[in-house]
């Protein structure tokens, strides 16, 4: 009988960020890459910690997303684990700060795959091109971050999780991750335009990705 | 507050907390969890004083008897049976592993508050900088960034007031276009700046080879002699913990490993780790008050 669930599933989810980690030290990033994904952590950082006072209500998510379309999947996945890794150091560490890593990560991920390409132009974020992303918005953050996240509260509720406590964890949450999604969704229709055609702008003008540059010629 | 155990060098203070919520969190056993919970609150009240009494109180009691209560509702498994409800029954042993893994979670909680207030996000950089120098630098950025942009938000803000004629906006629907619109302002803002802060880099030479780095942070002889303790104690857990000395079996009833001088020694071992810093810090009061004394 394995009473270790927690642990391991703590350590999987530590595992699952090594491998872009490794991925992106290896590569030779250069100065103005890192810098901007630096800005982009720290207006997710910043949105979670500006709305602190409306729980679930936050931008931060939004604006991996939006990092993940811009920069593509592995820019977005390092920005999703280090917004949540850093904001966490604001709001406090504890053993969920893997899974947020890896559900914020995932998110941006799957953005950047599925849209990167989709938004190239600079200004294809508008009209009716505007619900595929919000769609994918809402659904990644009820599913994939809400499904990831409680993994935690499961293992952290009862080690030997049975299909009852999964429901009853996963329906206690619903209420969370709507108002979370609908947040997300808001701030991408607010945020998405500008911050898309901004990203693109400063992409092309300093030539910090050939292909962005050749997509908007 | 008092917390001398942050003066020691970062790689003691991360090793340790690995350490402790690592054992911690493995060990589900009930003398393992004593030390660990008691050391923890300890520790926590040392470096957060009042606040991590409230959050004990609060927050971890509650939660403790919440798990406690609901374990044995969602798991059958255990020999003694307490009560029948209309469609199932509670155990004995359900509601005791209950018990142990909400003050494990609140153990783990616990380390995890003193950890915040002991590794800084500094000492955090200065530990992972060699290994992934690209993710380091921009933590740091980012760690930099943020109350630069808590200014520039304000900066934006009062100068949007000013130009909207000293009216400030009053519905929901005016405050959140208010609010993405200083967004977007400051967005633009921190990507220009980026690129100025990124041609400064290049230029002052970033990414060149043979660049040396500096830190604050020296491994002296304190720093070994608490390394070689801690390491050595830690061996003598784990060698309790995976020869099956320190064992603990609950269901379908509760059952202990048999008392062996290895189990005694593990239990030791992990209260001289767990009790580490809450000892160097009563040791330091001490000699300060002898020194005292002695004026």
């Amino acid at each position: 009988m394995s009473e270790h669930y927690l642990l391991i599933s703590i350590l999987i989810a530590l595992l699952a960020l090594v491998p872009f980690f490794v991925k992106f030290e290896r590569r030779n990033v250069q100065a103005r890459e890192l810098v901007l994904l630096a800005v982009l952590i720290a207006t997710a950082v910043a949105g979670r910690a500006a709305f602190f006072m409306l729980p679930n209500f936050k931008p931060i998510l939004a604006i991996v997303i939006i990092a993940g379309v811009a920069l593509g999947s592995e820019s977005g996945f390092l920005v999703g684990a280090m917004a949540a890794f850093v904001s966490n150091f604001l709001f406090g560490q504890g053993p969920w700060t893997p899974f947020q890593m890896v559900a914020m990560g995932v998110c941006g991920f799957l953005a950047g795959l599925l849209f990167h390409r989709y938004y190239a132009k600079a200004d294809s974020f508008s009209g009716r091109k505007k619900l595929p992303l919000l769609i994918f918005g809402a659904a990644a953050v009820f599913i994939l971050y809400g499904g990831i996240v409680d993994i935690w509260t499961i293992l952290a509720m009862t080690p030997h999780p049975t299909m009852a406590t999964v429901i009853m964890v996963y329906g206690a949450a619903v209420y969370m991750n709507v108002i979370h999604a609908g947040a997300t969704v808001i701030f991408l229709l607010l945020l998405g335009g500008p911050m898309l055609r901004k990203l693109n702008r400063v992409q092309i003008k300093y030539g910090m990705n050939e292909k962005r540059c050749i997509d908007n010629m | 507050m008092r917390n001398t155990f942050a003066t020691y060098h970062p790689i003691i203070e991360f090793g340790f907390f690995c350490v402790v919520i690592g054992i911690g969190m493995f060990m589900i056993h009930p003398v393992f969890l004593a030390i660990g919970a008691s050391a923890a609150f300890i520790f926590a009240i040392l470096t957060g004083g009042r606040g991590s009494l409230k959050f004990t109180l609060c927050f971890l009691l509650p939660m403790i008897i919440l798990i406690t209560v609901i374990n044995p509702l969602v798991n059958h498994q255990g020999a003694t049976i307490l009560f029948h409800m209309r469609y199932s029954y509670v155990t004995a042993e359900a509601a005791i592993y209950g018990l142990l893994m909400g003050m494990m979670l609140a153990a783990i909680m616990l380390w995890f508050s003193s950890y915040n207030k002991v590794m800084t996000s500094d000492k955090f950089t200065y530990l992972f900088g060699r290994i992934m120098p690209s993710i380091s630098l921009i933590f740091t950025m980012v760690m930099r960034f943020i109350p630069n942009y808590k200014i520039q938000i304000k900066r934006i803000a009062d100068a949007q007031k000013a130009a909207g004629g000293g009216r400030e906006a009053e519905t929901l629907k005016e405050k959140i276009h208010s609010g993405i619109k200083i967004i977007s302002i400051m967005f633009t803002w921190a990507l220009e700046n980026s690129i100025d802060s990124a041609d400064s880099m290049r230029s002052r030479g970033y990414g060149l080879k043979n660049r040396s780095r500096f830190s604050i942070y020296r491994f002296d002889r304190r720093d070994g002699m608490a390394a070689l303790f801690l390491a050595v104690m830690t061996i003598i857990v784990l060698a309790g913990c995976i020869s099956g000395a320190c064992h603990a079996e609950y269901f379908p009833e509760i059952a202990f490993a048999k008392a062996t001088a290895l189990q005694t020694a593990s239990y030791i071992a992990f209260a001289c780790i767990c009790y580490f810093p809450v000892f160097i810090e009563v040791k330091e009061v001490l000699v300060w008050k002898h020194l005292e004394s002695k004026i």
